[in-house]
């Protein structure tokens, strides 16, 4: 026996070296995003065409551009317009600016040349540019020297990754466009994280193996004995609760925990609030809330921390599926009749719950302080000064100021991380508590079941972990390979390309808003939806107890015609806005 | 989590000859594959926390034409922070403005250099004089280059 035992932390040792061993490789050896890279050929010839591939990349187009535009004048290796660039490329011609074309009293398709050209490569040459962006503007604004403005957006990110390519500052498989370049430093090298899905299918492996590990553990349990399983063992027989266990009650009707019965969207709900808390937390470790750096932190969290797109896509893709879910445990309790007597206030609760939720969704939004968020922020926080009387208050009181400033961004940021999680967090447990307060989710009466079965803390955990497992694998998956969304950071004057939708979950405001007055639709409509719901547990008739813990109660009627209404009209209005421009 | 073999209940099948069950086996399987699961989720952590946003300051200064320093005079640089002591004839020392002691910044008084914080003293090489700092102000080479430019090495 104690030879055998003696083995047991050796294997310990060697599953957690096998670990160790599995995250190192991950670490170094991973499918590095290296890949053969097309770089433009150096001609042979310093005044060839460079030879690109075929189609050409981002960069070859870039490279082209420079030699048959910039290259006159900044040479070809961007040195600028040294003695010996302007022997070998114009020899009898070299002094430019006394020929016809180029000197002051040039013709009209000639222009003025100049005598002093920058040199574009090496330490410190692009010393007044900080950001990819900033050289783009540049480029984009005064560029090139006799038509300034002529390059379009494309052609103009084109050269500035040709720049920092022959700077040696352009990163690796990173298409350089408004999205990216505030968070890419013209005099640092940067290199985005070596494949990031690797790691995250490798996180998600990892998962599944635990969880079939866990369930099958739990599967060949010994099963309990009768009078435990059923829950009607004295209490001194139950066996003792460790912490998680605990925070369960020791033993639940069966109905209260059958999946087409809840469809599992309160737990799901809690599960996904505790995703947005943790990766909530890992991005504050690098956002910036100042206007300036708000939107290249969110990039730099993006693109170059490491896992950092999936903490920042898993974040969003909860946050999307918070909505859903609620929505969906809404319903179910309005369909079920579960809102009525002793629930009516955990009813209110949860409302406001869903609306704390919604109220992050577009704080948290809003922290992207890209041109994506710029005309939802305008139009949003307006409908709040819309409002006879205190609506000027209510604005500066959310707003921070009397128009959108820095103030605002930091005003949303306290919003967001503190003020309204602190709330949402204290209404959740209070949810919880008065769950269990009220004897549990609604459920039929034992004398009316044919089978007043019960399962235990130990069977409700496993499926409950069960649910967590799945939507955490649907989660990891869904932030893999869809990005959460990502614009050009706001900068002084609004660009046309700019989205001017509202987050998703508030079409239907945006819909209705096109009809008229933005008070009536977009303050007092909501508001009122939000109070008929409050109404429904207080006004109309409550489904008879022998109804309770099954679909659509006949007592209901009026509550589940007047929510479906609601909810179609709510549908109609975003599909509305969604699908027509 | 922790393993304990339950290999003494009789409910278990196991074969006569081992001391452990399939359960025993199923749980340290899982107890590894947790382990796993918390050593990945940890390093996981570590990468993402280990990104460094900033860069690291120049690790050299351009300070000019070395003839727009005057013999026999001291030049604080203040956004370095360093002091350059020029000796005459091309002959120059630098030294950190930064307290050996806790890192703040010392001050000029008197031909000495003193620390407002914990109140050591330098001298006006930056030699130690009075602690509690242990030793001088650092010592930075400087060199010139082909322009005739100082260049002040911070490493």
């Amino acid at each position: 026996m104690n030879t055998d035992r003696s083995r047991i932390p050796f294997i310990a040792v060697l599953f957690v070296a096998v670990g160790l061993g599995i995250l190192l490789l991950s670490v170094t050896a991973l499918p590095r995003a290296e890949k053969v890279e097309a770089t433009p050929i150096e001609a042979e010839n310093p005044l060839d065409p460079p030879i690109v591939s075929e189609p050409p990349t981002q960069l070859d187009q870039g490279a082209l551009i420079f030699w048959g535009v910039c290259m006159a004048c900044h040479g070809n290796e961007g040195q600028g317009l040294t003695d010996e660039w302007r022997e070998l490329a114009f020899g009898e011609d070299k002094d430019c600016w006394t020929s016809k074309c180029h000197a002051s009293n040039h013709p009209p398709q000639g222009f003025e040349f100049p005598h002093t050209v920058p040199a574009l490569v090496g330490g410190g040459k692009l010393g007044r540019f900080t950001s990819a962006q900033q050289l783009y503007d540049y480029i984009y604004a005064m560029m090139p020297w006799w038509n300034p403005g002529s390059l379009t957006p494309e052609k103009a990110w084109q050269v500035t990754a040709y720049l920092l390519k022959m700077n040696g500052t352009l990163p690796a498989d990173i298409p350089l466009d408004g999205k990216v370049a505030s968070a890419i430093p013209v005099h640092r090298k940067v290199s985005a994280p070596p494949n990031d899905t690797t790691l995250a299918l490798i996180l998600a492996a990892a998962l599944t193996a635990i969880m079939l590990g866990w369930l099958l553990q739990e599967i060949l349990r010994r099963p309990l004995p009768a009078d435990l399983a059923a829950g009607t063992a004295p209490k001194s027989r139950l066996p003792r609760p460790n912490f998680v266990y605990h925070l369960h009650p020791p033993s639940i009707p069966a109905a209260q925990s059958r999946w087409r019965y809840t469809l599992g969207a309160g737990g799901l709900a809690v599960f996904l609030m505790l995703v947005l808390g943790a990766t909530g937390l890992l991005e504050m470790f690098y956002y910036i809330p100042t206007p300036e750096l708000a939107p290249v932190s969110v990039e730099t969290i993006h693109f170059f921390v490491p896992l950092g797109a999936l903490v920042r896509n898993l974040h969003y893709w909860s946050a999307q599926l918070l909505v859903i879910v609620a929505a969906v445990h809404l319903l179910r309790v309005v369909f079920t009749g579960a809102y009525a007597r002793p629930r009516r206030f955990n009813f209110l609760l949860g409302l406001g719950l869903f609306v704390l939720a919604l109220l992050l969704d577009f704080t948290g939004y809003v922290l992207r302080w890209d041109e994506g968020i710029r005309w939802a922020l305008t139009a949003g926080t307006n409908l709040l000064s819309s409002i006879p009387w205190i609506g000027p208050r209510l604005y500066e009181f959310a707003v921070g100021s009397s128009v959108i400033s820095p103030s605002t961004l930091v005003r949303f940021y306290t919003w967001h991380i503190y003020a309204l999680s602190a709330v949402a967090a204290f209404v959740l447990i209070w949810h919880l508590f008065r769950v269990r307060r009220d004897g549990g989710i609604a459920a039929p009466l034992p004398t009316l079941t044919e089978t007043p079965a019960r399962i235990t803390r130990f069977d409700l955990v496993k499926r409950e972990v069960l649910g967590m497992f799945l939507a955490g694998i649907v989660l990891i998956l869904l932030a893999t390979f869809l990005p959460a969304p990502l614009g050009a950071p706001i900068r002084g004057t609004p660009t046309l390309e700019t989205d001017t939708r509202a987050p998703w979950f508030f079409l239907w405001v945006q819909q209705l808003l096109k009809l008229g007055d933005p008070f009536l639709l977009g303050v007092l409509v909501p508001v009122i939806v939000l109070g008929v719901l409050a109404l429904i547990p207080y006004v109309l008739p409550a489904p008879a107890k022998e109804e309770l813990g099954h679909w659509f109660p006949r007592r209901g009627r009026i509550a589940q015609i007047l929510v479906a209404v609601l909810v179609t009209i709510i549908l109609i209005l975003t599909a509305l806005a969604a699908f027509t421009s | 989590m922790l393993f304990r073999p339950q290999s003494k209940r009789i409910y278990h099948t196991k074969h006569p000859m081992s001391k452990y069950s399939r359960r025993d086996f199923l749980k340290l399987t899982t107890d590894g594959l947790l382990a796993l699961g918390a050593t990945l989720g940890i390093g996981g952590l570590v990468r993402f926390l280990s990104y460094e946003m900033d860069p690291a300051p120049p690790s050299e200064y351009d300070l000019g034409p070395a003839i727009n320093f005057q013999p026999d005079t001291t030049t604080l640089l203040m956004h370095i922070p360093a002091a350059l002591v020029c000796k005459g004839n091309d002959e120059f020392v630098a030294f950190s403005l930064i307290c050996t002691h806790l890192g703040c910044t010392v001050e000029q008084k008197n031909d000495k250099f003193e620390c407002p914080c914990h109140g050591s003293i330098y001298g006006s090489d930056g030699q130690m004089e009075k602690g509690p700092a242990q030793k001088g102000l650092r010592r930075l080479r400087v060199t010139k280059n082909e322009a005739g430019n100082l260049i002040l090495h911070m490493n």
